[in-house]
């Protein structure tokens, strides 16, 4: 991996990718999170997706990428403890497959970075036919977030625990502001981007020197003054505030947020992934063999953590008599980890299982991106291997420790209950 | 195409094959530059072998069986195998399909003795009337979940209605009634008929050697198992089983999905047949399409609305499905373009945009070493290598697909299935 500043704000990763038939090059631009402005910055990947100003039809870019083998052109936006983070990415197979010798590297980057800096404007703002074409999706797309109904859960979970917060900022906006964007108010949130963000740029496969000249070129005439990220913010320790949410499903849902009252160290986080993994991360994990294999109490039940937000989050699929059961029985996994004993086969299981997940980072495209980015949004550039030597030293008093951090926020239930309340 | 092009794709696409003398296939891709191995052991046998005949004994299963063993082969009278793994810390799975069970590990390291946990509990059937009940809890949670899927839902819901006969018309998990019918003996039956190594294979790649795999294999020692087995195919009627069907559950916009029942084609067409009918969802519905186009421009359907097809023995079928927030409306722009495309001839450019991209696309299937796996199986179980899949591809011309549309995607063989948001009033379907 090669990682280094290309002008103010500006930074280029370069990771080798010669086992992979495809390449990719992804734009990351990343400045604060701001209610104000959530929902604009919410509709522009849409419109930045369909087409841009070197192919300002979303048809014809659609042809465009077929032409080159089905490449693939994705703009997404997400909400990052606090940072919204906007990715243009363009992957597709390597030159050598192209059946008639085309340079399709050098597409996909030229793709990528037109689709990041010059999108298609009609009198200097985003088409306002397809502002409103995108504002329906949009409507829809945050409308349709209680399809998928674990997530729903774990979504609206979210949302009591960190209420107000930056990092509580919704990545698809707000519903009822959707009405009033106009093509105005999108160019002016696109035009705060470019001049406030932190720009990463990760090519995977590709030519990093010929990516760098691209960049550079496309920030010609740019005025910038990147902002400072926020710092890592964990939400502070609280009194457990307990919903439900009526939903006539099958199956109920239940999400248990624990905040640790600070974000972790990127030193400490080592220790953090082998408590969260012991405790709901693998199939050898407490939560899976005492709460869903020994009791029956869930179909799921599994663990993860946000270590920049110092979030714990338990999810969990159960039959609706069992929810209450289940989330006793959970607490009870916790606290046990917390007081009692921890064998050392189960922490010597855990860490190997943890080894392995990080062994295979380097075997996807996905999976070193995803690493990298990770790494480069903590500040703390530990590769895989690095992280292995960390994850050994770990012990069962640091474990502990770990969870010791971690009180009950927020507990949200979809159930079919007659009194639920929200 | 190209000198280049055509080392990479034989490259890419390379790889070992051995068939043992017990019957076992063992298919292997070392791919230089990977540090993993992903190895998947599997039966042809899935939720659609529902009757067979084993030594002369008739055995006709419950919906769900094949995916029930695949539970219960995860486990045996020491443990289950997520334990043995833990001592390697390998990942492992498994997972159930119409038509095969496959049980994998992925892994960084210690590949020979993964590869001695994986091919030991799959070849030791246990099963008590005490597991098989625990099983059935555990199944019937992953049945309500699934039943809250709108996508899951609206898929079975449409293959119900093409199919009367046919298991695919049923749930791959089966329902909480039909896995409450799975005994001891049923269990021992199936893994006795269909997980034998003539049935079987063992497909791994990345940084591995076929050696290595080989090594494994005669560790394991798997006996040659002799008797019968018989599949009793289904007898599945031409015509559809439901035209319509309309049903509600928690969602915020309306699910249409329209399904063609395809007529079943000669197995040296199969293949062929699959990428015409591939090719066509793209050329009527995918992103470059008129159609497409007119349906998001008009706020008519979400952006995942697309078509696909399922293949699987007995059964071919294409589905167009997403959601909408008309329905009927879409549906016979649907039908329409379909007759317009019938009668005008589809168009050269997207023709070829569209062989370029399934080109692409199985290209970068070639790429990671769990699909490189599946591919492997899927050459087994399904009599075809990647090199033949992209060699049929290339054949494939303009005029076969407008010969194909011909008798492809004909609405007296098709049914369309509503899902409706909770609470909204019922529409009726547009002629």
């Amino acid at each position: 991996m090669e990682r280094k500043q290309i002008a103010d704000g500006v930074y280029l990763t370069a990771l080798p990718a010669g086992q992979f038939h495809r390449c990719r090059v992804s734009i990351n631009f990343i400045w604060p999170a701001d209610r104000q402005w959530a929902t604009a910055e919410a509709l522009m990947p849409l419109l930045m997706e369909r087409c841009c100003a070197d192919c300002p039809d979303m048809t014809l870019l659609s042809k465009k990428l077929a032409r080159l083998y089905g490449a693939s052109l994705s703009v997404d936006g997400v909400v990052n403890s606090g940072s919204r983070v906007l990715t243009v990415a363009v992957g597709g197979i390597k030159d050598e497959f192209a059946l008639n010798g085309e340079k399709l590297s050098e597409e996909y980057a030229a793709l990528a970075l037109g689709t990041a800096f010059r999108p298609y404007f009609v009198d200097g703002v985003f088409d306002p036919e397809a502002v409103a074409i995108e504002k329906e999706q949009l409507r829809e797309l945050i409308a349709s977030e209680m399809n998928e109904k674990r997530a729903y859960c774990v979504r609206q979970a979210r949302r009591k625990f960190f209420g107000d917060a930056p990092a509580g900022v919704e990545r698809y906006g707000y519903a009822q502001e959707v009405d009033g964007l106009t093509p105005e108010t999108v160019t002016r949130a696109f035009f705060r981007m470019l001049r406030s963000a932190r720009i990463e740029v990760m090519a995977l496969g590709a030519d990093a020197c010929a990516v760098e000249q691209s960049v550079l070129k496309a920030l010609e005439g740019i005025e910038r003054a990147p902002a400072d990220l926020p710092a890592a913010f964990a939400q502070p320790a609280q009194a457990e505030q307990s919903f439900e949410e009526p939903m006539d499903t099958a199956q109920g849902k239940l999400c248990l947020l624990f905040t640790a009252g600070q974000p972790q160290r990127p030193e400490k986080l080592s220790a953090a992934r082998v408590a969260v993994a012991l405790l709901g991360g693998t199939a050898t994990s407490r939560l899976f063999v005492n709460v869903r294999e020994k009791h029956s109490l869930c179909y799921y039940c599994a663990a993860s953590y946000a270590s920049m937000a110092g979030l714990l989050c338990i999810d969990s699929g159960v039959e609706h008599q069992n929810a209450k059961a289940a989330k006793q029985a959970i607490l009870e996994e916790l606290d046990a980890l917390k007081e009692g004993p921890i064998t050392a086969k189960e922490l010597a299981d855990t860490k190997r299982s943890l080894k392995n997940q990080l062994g295979a980072v380097g075997d996807t495209l996905q999976g070193m991106e995803n690493w990298y980015f990770g790494e480069i949004m903590r500040g703390s550039l530990f590769t895989p291997q690095q992280v292995m030597e960390q994850v050994d030293a770990v012990t069962e008093e640091d474990v502990r420790n770990v969870l010791r951090m971690f009180t009950l926020s927020v507990s949200y239930t979809l159930t079919k209950g007659e009194n639920a309340h929200v | 195409m190209s000198e280049t092009s055509k080392q990479a794709v034989e490259r890419a696409t390379a790889f070992e094959k051995t068939v043992l003398p017990n019957g076992l296939t063992v298919l292997v891709h070392p791919m230089p530059g990977f540090t993993g191995v992903y190895a998947l052991y599997g039966t042809k046998f899935g939720s659609i072998d529902r009757s067979f005949v084993l030594d002369g004994k008739r055995w006709d299963l419950p919906a769900g069986v094949a995916h029930f063993l695949e539970h219960k082969m995860f486990e045996n009278e020491e443990g289950d195998a997520f334990t043995l793994y833990a001592k390697t810390g390998a990942n492992a799975n498994a997972y159930t399909s119409f038509d095969k069970t496959c049980y994998l590990f992925s892994a960084s390291s210690r590949t020979e003795e993964n590869l001695d946990i994986l091919l030991s509990f799959v070849s030791r059937p246990y099963f008590t009337e005490k597991t098989i009940a625990k099983e059935q809890g555990i199944i019937g949670q992953e049945i309500k979940m699934y039943d809250d899927s709108p996508d899951w839902r609206l898929m079975f819901s449409v293959y119900q209605c093409l199919y009367g006969q046919h298991p695919v018309r049923e749930d791959i998990a089966g329902s909480v009634e039909s896995i409450a019918e799975i005994t001891p003996e049923m269990l021992y039956a199936c893994a006795d008929a269909f997980y034998r190594p003539q049935n079987m294979a063992l497909a791994v790649a990345g940084n591995v050697t076929m050696q290595q795999v080989l090594d494994a294999v005669e560790r394991a020692a798997i006996p040659e198992k002799t008797g019968v087995v018989e599949r009793i195919p289904v007898c599945e009627p031409r015509q559809v089983a439901e035209k319509e069907r309309s049903f509600s559950m928690p969602v915020s916009k309306p699910l249409l999905g329209v399904g063609f029942k395809e007529a079943l084609p000669e197995p040296e067409n199969q293949l062929k047949t699959e990428f015409l009918c591939d090719i066509l969802t793209e050329l009527i519905c995918g992103s470059m399409t008129p159609l497409y186009r007119k349906l998001y421009d008009e706020n008519l359907v979400s952006p995942g609305f697309s078509g696909e097809i399922l293949s699987v023995p007995g059964a071919l079928c294409t589905v167009f499905g997403g959601e909408t927030s008309r329905p009927e409306y879409v549906r016979e722009l649907l039908l329409q373009e379909i007759r317009r495309l019938r009668s005008e001839g589809v168009d050269a450019e997207l023709f070829t945009l569209c062989k370029n991209q399934l080109y692409g696309e199985l290209i970068a299937d070639l790429e990671n070493i769990d699909d490189v796996a599946a591919g492997l199986f899927s050459a087994f179980s399904r009599g075809r290598t990647p090199a033949e899949e992209i060699d049929t591809l290339a054949a494939i011309t303009l005029e076969d697909v407008n010969s194909a549309l011909q008798n492809l995607l004909q609405e007296e063989y098709s049914a369309t299935v509503i899902i409706r948001p909770a609470g909204e009033k019922k529409g009726e379907l547009a002629s």
